[in-house]
């Protein structure tokens, strides 16, 4: 059988020393700032009853690794033995990984950095340039594993082929071994210790346990919130995905959504074929926006063309194909005008808003994205966007976009969908695991998304349905409806993205119960 | 083609080494380094290193490194004034060194005060000494120099711990017997942090194994974390906690039913009689203290044969009391009482609710801790160890630096070592031990230096306060010998003296004492007292006016910034020694081997440095004292004597030896008395293996056999000899006019009484003219494993990995506390106390109490690379150094009265 290697991590043991972070430095040859292992200092309770435990973290080579799936270039991969692995020259740096990883385990440098602000002779001697720009995260010691298996030795009982952190250990908190085998080291310790997997709850089978004494107080729920809101267990604001990945959102969002609602005014003969492949093209011009802005965000730009590599399970492989086949067909169309490209048109923009829902609910490190409406939200939000592009369109190009009553209708249904949806994201916020702070930069935006996002689009949009095109000025109430659409769908985009976009925090469901004294046996304690 | 090989080293960069290590080395550079699994069998701590170690390799090639010998061309020193260094040939450093050297010796090394005009000041804890190279032959060579300048020991180390664990059971350090302990009380030692890979990795084998450890603390630090329960002392009054649970021990419970009776009886001085004048009642022939027989209703000397003897109870008997200065009262019939009914009487008065009033600690909790130290004592036990039964008594007790420390810090030793005598657990497995000897002799072995003296107790070299014998000049500046009979007077004593005095001195001379002369030269070596010491702004301006300063200089840092000459030593990857492994050592370094390690040159030098050897022999031979710099070397000064039984590799003591030809001669002399000659090696055989070990018995771990075997008590828990000392003491320094030291002298007491201990520190702002209600906080440190001893505070990583530990970024304080100041996370912070001021960011915590913030680690550096970027408090920087912060043994407490408020500009950056 494959081994299954994994660590077994002893709470009871741990002193917080980072003995294992610099040996891991160390053997890996990490950049400043970069910690593929590390050992966090948590506080829980309030003063005189207070815990602190030391939490080692780093990548749990999870038997479902969420990075896995996601990484479009197939630059990160589960080996048989359960290893998740990084192949530094086919990343692209573009943080899909880094997201949808629960355990912040993963880093991008994005620059070269020496320790003294210069490079020293021994830095030179251990520098790894391929790292530079891409994902990079503890990955086991894998040289010492297929080392051992070279040698014979066994990782987790001879030292030299044992992943650098737990060899290194001063305090034998960190064991590593085979879980595959039931009389490894590992296996034996969660067989007789009570122990738990962090954030078991999200599937991902981590193959790091962490062993506690006894059950000690309970995880983050009973805590007060806002001790909550400072520390590792709280999650931190992610940046890797920052407002260029938030553009493509809100672009993307927009000009497909506009493809879609175009071809069904088409089809109801509510536009023009001319009209609509103007739409087509200013749809395609949105998107190409957005695009370019995510491509910024891309630390290996040059790498791009790998992104195809994975369309297996990737939905951002899948966007891209779908781009890849959406702007072909919208050029085609311009030129050649004809019922099939413009179903190809609207089928690939309608891939292309699905694999945007998709792509941000498999950020699964991310609480406020991987909910499971986060698809229908984004494509309901994109059409309502489209609805609201149609509405704008009709107010400034009236003789070629003539009013229907299709658009308010349509805008009046999605902006009630629009509203519901929020309304349940927002109310099973908690129970989705959001944390508060992220909780805090939802509510900020709800009045503002409500009122400018729904009920401004809905009092105009019905006014604009009733009034059937009977004024023009009521084409103006059209398109401040719908510009008022787009604004609300950037602002949600752009909050649940670049500001509620709280990593999942480290979590303690267990804490250990140090030094019982039961072995002591107090026979004599008698309280007199 | 690239050359890779692992070059083998240790590691002893704090006193809890040595740890060992392998460098790996590529085409020259030291790379990566890992801890030396060869000794995973045999190293008490699996082999490992810290993560210290893992420092060295940036400090090695550390681009502000000094980066080859530099003199001042400033004439004006001082932290204002920039040194001017500019880059001098070792040519010309050396003639510089050794020509000022050459003066001084014309004139004689002793000044016209009769203080040695050479001073030195070297790394805290004896871990200078390892990688000195044969620098110390040359100090043995040249004569009298003055070590007495401190470094910030007093406060930063066991002062208190040093002096009396030695007097009372070889124990320079105190530890548990933590393979076999299972019950702790832990008054504030922070031994997850500061007890070196040993400590953890045996204190963490101990919890798994279900040891339950309480932590008194003002603030839960690591070791706190890592323990069963936290108790939230007020600062400096652990004697209070102690004395309660004593109080229930002796007089709630029935202590003759919990305690160790036949070891109380037989093994200490419980029952020796204490006449009316507080001295023991002896003999008048034999002057042996007597013990009352209750079988024969009768005094008899504590060695004849005793059926019964008294351990409470007053008697009428006849003897003499010997006092202090041959004073001798003769009793016809006095009054007298067993040494254990005078501590009854004592302890009497220290109830558990006396006890919650001075240290904030509920006395139902004072109760329940007695109460578990007494049931996991296992009174009565016993265990077998290599085929031999001992006692088993697995409970201790351990104090931290602060609590033993200064005033306080006799109350605290005592009671903590009285817990001990109480259940029998002295020196026996599972109880408290000592580790090593530094002030007894001889010094590698703890059972050697057990002799006797007459009253039954292990002999102590005293420092003498008779009027023939007492020192009223002081040989040194810091008078260890004229004021602190405990401080003895071995190599060790003169840093253990009290070593703030000669800097306090040096400023005012107090009255009626000897002029204190500057040193007309003073050398620094991996130390910076002039951010280490307390009080370090005051110490730095007194290094500023040393006349000639010559620093062993790694980077620029805050001391040197006075020195005259810069010497770039060859730091620990670049140079050659031999150290000694294993025994026993430091707080857990126990092994079950003995040996000898190697440290040597990793990769190639690229600073213009040289090996503290090489430069050792260079300025002997300069000097013309080459004959008695090699005779040095052959007596042992580089840690092992050349010539012993059927051995001598004695080195020809006219030469001027290379490096490795020294060397060669300790690898071989070591390795043949390791083996009794059956193994012989060469320095080669070292470099190659790394180190060379064989075993060492585990019974030496424990000292109550020896005494046993010697027929020997241990002298607790009257301090007959302490009070005599005192008062002895009291009439010298009256005879000489001298009062500034009456208040240190009331501390000579036979039962150390308890003092309101924190009102000291609150009551000192009155004496420099200040309100204490204008500092309402206390200020504490706590250890930073990351940091301490390492001078690694210039080293990018070591910050790096040190931030995911708490209060690296900062000043802990309280959050409810910090709210009430208006103060929230990452704000900037402005401590200030009498002595000074300090700036940081606040981190704020619940684990510390409201009325306490903590400063990690000893930073506010000036002038050190990178450290001085830091922008981190410390607390050095606030407390104050003066007489009246200091106790009898010279020690104070590292902690101040401080106020917080919020400081100008932004928050830190998380």
């Amino acid at each position: 059988m494959t081994e299954r290697w994994g660590m077994v991590i002893d709470l009871n043991r741990c002193v917080g020393c980072q003995t294992c972070t610099a040996a891991c430095k160390h053997h890996n040859d990490t950049a400043p700032g970069v910690q593929w292992r590390r050992v966090l200092d948590i506080e829980r309770g309030t003063f005189p009853d207070v815990q602190r435990v030391f939490l080692v973290v780093g990548c749990q080579h999870c038997a479902e690794p969420p990075c896995v799936p996601v990484c479009p270039t197939g630059a990160t991969k589960q080996r048989a033995d359960g290893l998740v692995t990084m192949d530094y020259d086919t990343c692209l740096g573009c943080g899909y990984c880094a997201v949808a990883c629960p355990y912040q385990a993963r880093t991008i440098a994005h620059e070269k950095e020496w320790y003294y602000g210069q490079e020293t002779v021994q830095e030179k001697h251990v520098a790894h340039d391929d790292r530079v720009g891409v994902a990079q995260k503890c990955n086991f010691c894998e040289d010492k594993l297929d080392d051992a298996k070279a040698r014979g030795l066994t990782p987790g009982v001879d030292l030299e082929v044992t992943p650098a952190c737990s060899a290194s250990c001063i305090a034998q908190a960190i064991h590593f071994g085979d879980f595959n085998d039931s009389e490894s080291n590992v296996s034996q310790l969660i067989r007789n210790n009570a122990n738990f997997q962090m954030h078991e709850e999200l599937g991902t089978d981590p193959q790091i346990r962490y062993v506690y004494e006894a059950a000690g107080i309970a995880g983050r729920d009973d805590e007060d919130p806002e001790g909550e809101a400072e520390g590792p267990l709280s999650g931190e604001l992610q940046t890797l995905w920052d407002y260029r990945a938030a553009m493509n959102f809100t672009l993307g969002g927009f000009g497909s959504g506009f493809a879609v609602i175009a071809y069904l005014m088409h089809l109801l003969g509510a536009l023009p074929e001319t009209t609509l492949t103007y739409f087509y093209a200013a749809a395609a011009a949105i998107m190409g926006v957005g695009l370019f802005f995510v491509f910024l965000e891309i630390a290996r730009k040059l790498r791009f063309a790998l992104v195809i590599l994975r369309p297996q399970s990737s939905w951002m492989t899948r966007e891209v194909y779908a781009v890849a086949v959406f702007f072909p067909a919208v050029l085609a169309d311009l030129i050649w005008p004809q019922g099939a490209l413009h179903l190809v048109v609207a089928l690939s923009a309608a891939g292309f808003l699905y694999s945007q829902g998709r792509i941000l609910q498999a950020g699964t490190g991310i609480p406020a994205w991987r909910v499971p409406a986060m698809p229908q939200m984004l494509v309901a939000t994109g059409l309502f966007e489209g609805v609201a592009l149609a509405a704008l369109a009709m107010a400034l190009f009236p003789a070629d976009a003539p009013f229907t009553a299709w658009v308010p209708a349509a805008g009046l249904v999605l902006a009630v969908l629009n509203a519901a949806l929020w309304w349940r994201y927002r109310g099973a916020a908690r129970a989705r695991g959001i944390g508060p702070q992220a909780r805090r930069e939802l509510a900020r935006i709800g009045p503002a998304l409500h009122l400018v996002g729904h009920a401004l689009p809905i009092g105009l949009f019905l006014v604009a349905f009733i009034a059937d095109g009977a004024a023009p000025w009521l084409g103006l109430g059209l398109g401040i409806g719908g510009a008022a659409a787009l604004v609300g769908g950037a602002l949600w985009k752009f909050t649940v993205i670049t500001r509620a976009s709280y990593s999942q925090g480290f979590a303690l469901p267990r804490m250990p119960q140090r030094g019982s004294g039961a072995r002591a046996a107090p026979v004599r304690f008698e309280a007199p | 083609m690239t050359t890779r090989k692992k070059v083998p080293a240790y590691c002893y960069q704090c006193v809890a080494g040595p740890d060992l290590m392998k460098i790996e080395v590529e085409d020259g550079v030291a790379v990566r380094l890992e801890s030396n699994y060869d000794a995973c069998g045999t190293h008490p701590g699996g082999g490992r290193v810290c993560v210290k170690a893992y420092g060295l390799i940036q400090k090695t090639y550390n681009p502000d490194r000094v980066q080859q010998p530099m003199k001042r061309t400033n004439p004006k020193k001082g932290r204002e004034h920039d040194p001017g260094f500019v880059p001098i040939t070792w040519d010309e450093a050396l003639d510089m060194v050794a020509g000022k050297l050459k003066e001084i010796r014309d004139k004689g090394i002793l000044d016209e005060q009769g203080y040695p005009r050479l001073a030195s000041t070297f790394g805290g804890g004896g871990t200078a000494t390892q990688y000195l190279g044969t620098f110390p032959a040359f100090m043995s060579a040249w004569g009298a120099i003055d070590q007495g300048f401190g470094s910030g020991q007093g406060v930063k180390c066991y002062h208190s711990e040093h002096l009396y664990g030695e007097l009372w059971h070889r124990a320079f350090i105190v530890s548990p017997d933590t393979p076999y302990c299972n019950y702790v009380i832990n008054c504030g030692n922070n031994v997850e942090a500061s007890g070196g890979v040993v400590g953890v990795w045996r204190e963490a084998d101990a919890r798994v194994r279900g040891m339950k450890r309480v932590q008194v603390e003002p603030h839960l630090s690591v070791t706190g974390a890592v323990s069963a329960e936290w108790i939230p002392i007020k600062p400096k009054t652990d004697a209070a906690f102690l004395y309660g649970i004593l109080h229930r021990i002796l007089h709630e419970r029935d202590w003759r039913e919990v305690c160790d009776v036949p070891f109380i009886t037989n093994d200490s001085n419980s029952p020796y009689l204490v006449g009316p004048n507080g001295y023991f009642l002896r003999d008048r022939k034999t002057k042996k203290p007597l013990i009352w027989d209750l079988g024969d209703n009768e005094a008899k000397p504590f060695d004849a044969k005793i059926k019964e003897p008294a351990l409470t109870g007053t008697f009428e008997a006849a003897g003499i009391e010997e006092g202090p200065d041959d004073q001798v009262w003769t009793h016809k019939k006095a009054t007298v009482r067993p040494a254990f009914q005078a501590l009854l009487d004592h302890m009497k008065p220290f109830t558990p609710e006396w006890a919650e009033g001075e240290c904030e600690v509920p006395a139902e909790r004072i109760r329940s801790v007695a109460d578990e130290y007494l049931a996991h004592a296992c009174v009565g036990e016993t265990i077998e160890i290599e085929g031999v039964t001992l006692p088993f008594r697995p409970v201790a007790v351990m104090l931290g630096k602060g609590v033993n420390n200064g005033w306080g810090g006799y109350q605290t030793c005592w009671a903590r070592t009285l817990l001990a005598v109480l259940v029998g657990a002295l020196e026996v497995p599972g109880g408290t031990l000592g580790t090593a000897v530094r002030l007894n002799r001889p010094a590698d072995s703890r059972h050697k230096s057990v002799a006797p003296m007459r009253d039954g107790f292990m002999d102590y070299p005293f420092n003498e306060t008779t009027k023939q014998g007492w020192q009223s000049k002081p040989h040194i500046r810091n008078a260890y010998r004229t004021l602190v009979p405990l401080a003895a007077n071995s190599p060790w004593s003169a840093a253990l003296g009290p070593a703030h005095l000669p800097w306090l001195f040096q400023k005012k001379l107090p009255n009626n004492w000897p002029k204190q002369t500057k040193p007309e030269m003073w050398i620094c070596y991996r130390t910076n007292p002039a951010i280490s010491s307390w009080d370090a702004p005051e110490v730095a301006k007194r290094v500023a006016e040393f006349p000639f300063t010559v620093a062993f200089a790694y980077t620029h840092d805050e001391t040197n910034h006075m020195a005259d000459v810069l010497l770039p030593e060859a730091t620990d990857l670049e140079s050659l020694q031999l150290m000694r492994l294993g025994t026993t050592k430091y707080t857990e370094q126990f092994w079950k081997h003995e040996g000898w390690a190697i440290r040597q040159p990793a990769g190639d030098k690229t600073v213009d440095c040289r090996d503290m050897t090489d430069i050792a022999t260079e300025l002997a031979d300069r000097l013309g004292l080459l004959e008695e710099y090699n005779a040095a070397i052959n007596r042992g000064a580089a840690g092992m004597r050349l010539t012993g039984e059927g051995f001598d590799y004695s080195l020809d003591v006219t030469k001027a030896h290379g490096l490795e030809d020294i060397w060669d001669a300790v690898a071989k002399a070591a390795s043949h008395d390791l083996s009794d000659g059956e193994e012989v090696h060469g320095i080669d055989w070292f470099k190659e293996h790394g180190f060379m070990l064989k075993p060492y018995s585990q019974l030496e771990w424990y000292l109550y056999p020896t005494l046993k075997k010697q027929g020997l008590r241990f002298e607790m828990p009257y301090q007959e000899r302490i009070l005599r000392h005192g008062s002895q003491l009291a009439e010298r320094l009256h005879e000489v006019g001298i009062e500034w030291w009456d208040k240190q002298l009331e501390e000579y007491e036979a039962l150390p009484s308890y003092k309101p201990f924190p009102e000291i520190w609150i009551n000192y702002a009155k004496e420099v003219g200040r309100d204490p209600a204008e500092f309402p906080f206390w200020a504490v440190t706590s250890r930073s494993m990351q940091y301490a001893w390492g001078a690694n505070v210039g080293i990018p990583m070591i910050n790096e990995v040190a931030q995911n530990i708490s209060g690296h970024k900062g000043v802990i304080i309280n959050r409810t506390a910090a709210g009430k100041l208006g103060l929230a996370e990452g704000d900037p912070v402005v401590i200030e106390s009498v002595a000074g001021v300090t700036k940081g960011y606040a981190v704020l915590r619940e684990g510390i109490r409201p009325d306490t913030v903590l400063m990690i680690g000893q930073f506010d550096h000036w002038v050190t690379p990178f450290a001085k970027d830091l922008n981190l408090p410390s607390l050095n920087t606030v407390s104050s150094m003066s007489l009246s912060l200091t106790d009898s043994t010279g020690s104070g407490a590292d902690l101040a009265r401080v106020s917080i408020r919020k400081g100008e500009g932004p928050r830190r950056a998380a």
